[in-house]
């Protein structure tokens, strides 16, 4: 599937033009986050060096880099999936652990009590549920490739 | 007009001003939100672990709007841009077939691609229509001044959205809140990233994005900053005296939705829009509205 998704994202079509880093402001303010290198180190095969690398996660998802690119290339959701492969590969950042444990458990990406429900009931809002288990079903079937 | 409200994972629990300023909102226009307690999150932070996953938690949402016949009205960027973006992936036939397997296993039919998913600003702007909306305003906010700000996923993967908006000469949003009177400013970094998503792992990055916006929007004087996301408004509002204390600055720049904008628009009291959430006190703003 991840070879499918880099070829559907263009990761090929990457000349490294830079025009990706260059729109980048995380790489304006910290200039060693460079896209187009990270991009190149994937397209080299050198996809471990990406996958250790603190850098993956500076990345804000603001997708500017793919509207400018100019063979476009899905440079955010590339950098995205490489998330994925680290996490996969064992380079799990601290707040995913957080975030993965509450997901499993409140279905949602913060955990829902009852000091929050009296909250919402005082303003007027209706509770929401605390749990919900479908979520983790559906870590549960998709994790695994058929 | 009824559609699948999309409330996502933030709102219910970290931004109850957006949350009742868009009931209070949409209840008077008759826009009719359907709470769907079936939906789950919408599948961004499950991106970060396994995309797939992510893909079939989207897909599952999608589905169940499908079932029941409504299209998807959000608040969340973050959440519309996820939904979006799963949607223009599952128009693969590869992807979507593997995704419809599992959704079977989850005791759902199928995932069709028949449904709509549309942040509500957007949805004022196409669907009901500002020509409607302007024949509901009856308090003009003619004597205020904001800086919006639009937040990356609001029209950015511009592919998902159908170019809706131009994510280097954004429109929407000002247009939306032009039409209640009030002015809005084009500034140097209008369309620079909150920061919100890599605070947690980048904290020193985020927060310096987020005081560059700050910074200048403080500079110019404006008297709030308008905005469309819960995410956002955690980064730049929540977040402000971090922030401040940070990059050495001090900030005091109120941060309003503009759900809670439109709102006071068509009349609407502060205590129908959350205002008593808001962190950044509005005192000068209900000050200025007062003497109008
Ligand atoms: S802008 Fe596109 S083509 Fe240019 S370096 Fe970046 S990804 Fe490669
Ligand atoms: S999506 Fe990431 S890499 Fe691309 S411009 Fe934004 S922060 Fe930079």
């Amino acid at each position: 599937m991840y070879n499918y998704l880099l070829d559907k994202e263009r990761l090929r079509y990457c000349y490294q033009c830079g025009k990706c880093s260059s729109g980048c402001d995380v790489n304006r303010l910290d200039g060693s986050f460079q896209p187009h290198r990270l991009l190149h180190l994937i397209s080299i095969g050198a996809i471990d060096k990406v996958l250790k690398s603190a850098d993956i996660w500076k990345c804000t998802t603001c997708f500017t880099c793919s509207e400018r690119c100019p063979q476009g290339i899905r440079v955010t959701d590339i950098l995205w999936n490489m998330r994925a492969m680290a996490v996969k590969s064992g380079h799990i950042p601290e707040l995913l652990v957080h975030q993965r444990e509450v997901l499993l458990k409140a279905g949602r990406l913060y955990s829902v009590g009852p000091i929050d429900n009296k909250k919402r009931g005082k303003a007027g809002l209706n509770a929401i549920p605390e749990e919900h288990p479908v979520i983790a079903k559906i870590f549960e079937i998709s994790e695994v490739e058929d | 007009m009824r559609y699948a409200f999309y409330i996502g994972c933030t709102i219910p629990v970290k931004a109850l001003k957006y949350e009742i300023s868009t009931r209070s909102l949409t209840g008077s226009l008759g826009i009719e939100l359907i709470d769907i307690p079936e939906f789950s999150c919408c599948g961004y932070p499950v991106r970060s672990m396994d995309f797939f996953t992510s893909l079939v938690m989207s897909a599952r949402n999608l589905a169940i709007a499908e079932k029941k016949g409504l299209d998807i009205i959000g608040i969340c960027t973050g959440c519309m841009a996820i939904l979006s973006e799963a949607k223009e992936y599952l128009e693969d036939p590869i992807i979507r077939n593997k995704v419809n397997k599992k959704l079977k296993a989850l005791g759902i039919k199928e995932y069709t691609g028949s449904v709509k998913v549309k942040h509500l600003a957007r949805f004022l702007y196409e669907d009901y229509g500002f020509d409607r909306l302007r024949e509901r305003i009856i308090k003009p906010l003619n004597s205020l001044e904001f800086g919006v700000h639009y937040g990356c996923h609001y029209m950015k993967p511009t592919s998902a959205y159908g170019h809706f908006d131009d994510p280097s000469n954004p429109a929407t949003l000002d247009e939306l809140i032009n039409l209640t009177g009030a002015t809005t400013i084009d500034y140097p970094n209008k369309n620079l990233c909150c920061g919100f998503t890599i605070m947690g792992h980048a904290e020193e990055l985020g927060l310096r994005l987020a005081a560059e916006k700050l910074e200048c929007l403080s500079n110019i004087g404006v008297d709030a900053m308008a905005l469309a996301c819960p995410s956002c408004c955690i980064a730049y509002e929540n977040n402000q005296k971090v922030v401040g204390k940070r990059t050495g600055k001090e900030f005091d720049l109120p941060v309003l939705y503009f759900t809670q904008i439109v709102g006071l628009s068509i009349g609407l009291e502060e205590e129908k829009l959350g205002f008593e959430f808001n962190r950044i006190k509005v005192d000068r703003i209900a000050k200025k509205l007062a003497r109008d």
